[in-house]
């Protein structure tokens, strides 16, 4: 096993860029750790993470001197290998899912994401994604809020009434 | 008679007991599909059962947990897809002897010796771990703090291709654990002036950030390929094969128990060692091995489930995780109350035996559920990505609101969950970062102790750990692991020491 320092052959796009901004975003943290209790003891709260930044410091700029010297991937894009539209669009709709899971509460904002992303991976007719959605929604929120009493944003669905309502049609 | 009356807790109780079926159920499902993870979903069920009662969330987890490690090798064998790494070993000749018209006998085959390895796992846990904590009780501060180091270094090697890589990944997780206010002098660390921070980053939205977000997001890389069905026929093994195979399986068990122990080695690579194993000791195979040889098959799946006994061994005594999952499951015992480590076995024996007792509850779960259903199994593991990877954000997202009812979780999840994926993406590996996170207050908390014991001096203390010789042992490791992945080694010693 070629188990060395780095046994990367080849680069991928992005890679040296990827592995700079983590030399960078090394040395401010060590420079954050400096700022707890500079290098005051070794006991003090700053030591640890001053040495675990300073680790973080020595094999980021190992990983960045390899990517330098390692060949790129020969056809490899970083729009298509490394994220491509798929991974992107579903990384939106994500971020829009958690915006607005508060808002618009778990029902509402759940069955949208998974209509939508259901839609768009899935890629068959909008009845088949609705029903599947649908399904795997009352799954979901019987599963974990019902059964598990998870508490989950109700947002502007009045929820609590709704769910008060059905059990008094029980009694 | 006590450690009895706790061994058959989840045994008597029919919560517990429907608990853990539960759990072993969807933990063969989990491990089987491809792109779930038994520690995804692990560090998910965290979210949903924080609140519960510790023995009713155990119990699910633990079951996950036993049938994940399983179910892996039911894709490897039907798909030639490994459901999860410890089943890579797996689909070498599992695969061919599906090809041949064999899946059912397989699926079978490698249910029986699951259990048989998972049993020798347990057995050794409940003999091995009294004794392992009676002796960690004389640990020195410094010895847990190079226990902390040894778990993350070990990890960081193994997990990926570059040592520096893993390095990072763990030094990174180590940093997040430090966020937050010091526990022993108060100090803000990484705070940046927000009171938020106070309370550190919770270690369960990295987790489901990490394994959930990221692996869901790379899984989007793999939308197009096409899912290969087997016939399956007769399930039940040939009693005459299990009598044949049995040594191998004992054999493989043991090294997957030892392999599981060590700090930072799973069942991944227990089983690719007793895969090893197989082929070097079975002088004339009746089929090759790599075209559907039933020892290929067989050692890598007793030693897979022997190892999650012997992860649970560090992982009960010491507080060290053997491997990512039971690091997920150390930062579910604390999320409980509990404290794993050598008092656990003190002054809560009963969560010992609790815990050795589900863990065969589980494993006989294994056989029945590993035994049956195999057509519908066959079915459902079909479920199309298109489907599966939005029920896993959903899932996520929900899981991580769950922790605190706070939305700045999910922010955190989702920027740890897209950093992991640009981890991945570039070879980095992600499980140190969670070892990290979990050993930090660990190996921070210790190396002050030791450092102040020693009144600052980091010669006594050098001197002092060369005089103890447990402290020199665990040294002499870390050195010695440190040395075998550089350069110096692999390039110029090696090929001198072993020069045929």
């Amino acid at each position: 096993m070629s188990s060395q320092f780095s046994a990367q052959k080849t680069r991928k796009p992005g890679e040296r860029l990827f592995c700079f901004l983590l030399v960078l975003g090394s040395v401010y943290i060590f420079w954050q750790a400096y700022n707890i209790s500079g290098f005051s003891e070794l006991s003090s709260p700053g030591a640890f993470p001053l040495a675990a930044s300073a680790v973080m410091i020595l094999a980021s700029c190992i990983t960045f001197l390899n990517t330098l010297k390692s060949p790129a991937v020969e056809g490899m894009r970083f729009k298509d290998h490394c994220l491509p539209p798929i991974v992107a669009i579903v990384m939106t709709l994500i971020l829009v899912y958690s915006v607005i899971l508060e808002s618009l509460g778990f029902i509402l904002s759940s069955f949208a994401f998974l209509f939508v992303t259901i839609q768009f991976l899935y890629r068959r007719s909008i009845l088949y994604t609705l029903s599947i959605s649908l399904l795997a929604l009352i799954v979901v929120y019987i599963i974990f809020r019902l059964v598990f009493q998870v508490v989950l944003p109700e947002g502007i669905v009045p929820e609590r009434e709704i769910l008060s309502s059905i059990k008094s049609l029980w009694r | 008679m006590d450690a009895f009356t706790y061994f058959a807790m989840s045994w008597l109780s029919p919560e517990l007991l429907g608990l853990t079926a539960l759990g072993t159920f969807l933990g063969i499902y989990v491990g089987a599909i491809p792109g779930l993870s038994v520690t995804m979903a692990v560090s998910i069920l965290i979210s949903f059962t924080f609140s519960w009662d510790v023995n009713y969330a155990l119990c699910l987890m633990v079951g996950v947990y036993m049938g994940g490690v399983y179910g892996g090798s039911r894709t490897a064998i039907l798909l030639n897809i490994p459901g999860a790494p410890s089943a890579i070993a797996t689909a070498l000749d599992g695969y061919p002897l599906a090809k041949k018209g064999l899946a059912g006998e397989a699926i079978g085959l490698s249910t029986v010796m699951s259990v048989v390895g998972g049993f020798v796992g347990i057995i050794v846990l409940a003999l091995a771990a009294p004794t392992v904590s009676e002796f960690a009780i004389t640990f020195q501060p410094r010895d847990y703090m190079m226990l902390g180091i040894l778990g993350i270094m070990l990890v960081g090697s193994l997990s990926g291709n570059s040592l520096a890589r893993g390095i990072f990944a763990g030094a990174l997780g180590l940093l997040i654990g430090t966020v937050g206010l010091d526990p022993m002098t108060a100090d803000e660390r990484f705070t940046f002036g927000v009171i938020e921070l106070w309370d550190g980053i919770n270690p369960v939205a990295v987790m489901i950030g990490m394994f959930g977000i990221s692996e869901a997001l790379h899984q989007l890389h793999h939308m197009n390929k096409a899912v290969v069905k087997q016939k399956i026929a007769r399930i039940i093994p040939k009693w005459s094969d299990i009598k044949k195979y049995m040594p191998l399986s004992l054999q493989t068990s043991f090294i997957g128990v030892i392999v599981g122990a060590l700090p930072g080695t799973g069942g991944d690579i227990a089983a690719l060692m007793a895969y090893d194993h197989a082929k070097r000791t079975t002088k004339n195979p009746k089929v090759p091995f790599g075209q559907g040889a039933k020892e290929g098959l067989i050692a890598p799946e007793a030693a897979n489930n022997a190892a999650v006994g012997g992860a649970y061994i560090p992982m009960l005594t010491l507080g060290i995780p053997g491997d990512a999952v039971t690091a997920v499951f150390i930062g579910a015992l604390f999320i409980h109350g509990l404290n794993p480590g050598p008092l656990l076995l003190l002054e809560q024996p009963h969560m010992f035996w609790f815990t050795v007792g589900n863990l065969t509850l589980a494993n006989i779960f294994v056989l029945i559920f590993g035994l049956t259903g195999i057509k519908l199994f066959s079915k459902i593991v079909e479920c199309p990505k298109g489907i599966l990877i939005p029920l896993i954000f959903l899932l996520s997202i929900v899981g991580a609101y769950a922790i605190n009812n706070a939305i700045i979780d999910i922010w955190w999840m989702l920027a740890f969950g897209v950093f992991g994926y640009f981890m991945r993406l570039y070879g980095f590996p992600v499980g140190p970062v969670i070892l990290g996170v979990i050993l930090s207050s660990l190996t921070d908390e210790n190396w002050r102790r030791a450092i102040l014991t020693e009144r600052g001096s980091v010669s006594d203390l050098f001197i002092n750990t060369l005089q103890s010789p447990l402290s020199a042992t665990l040294f002499s490791i870390i050195v010695l692991i440190l040395v075998s992945q550089t350069p110096l080694w692999t390039k110029w010693l090696k090929p001198k020491l072993f020069r045929r």
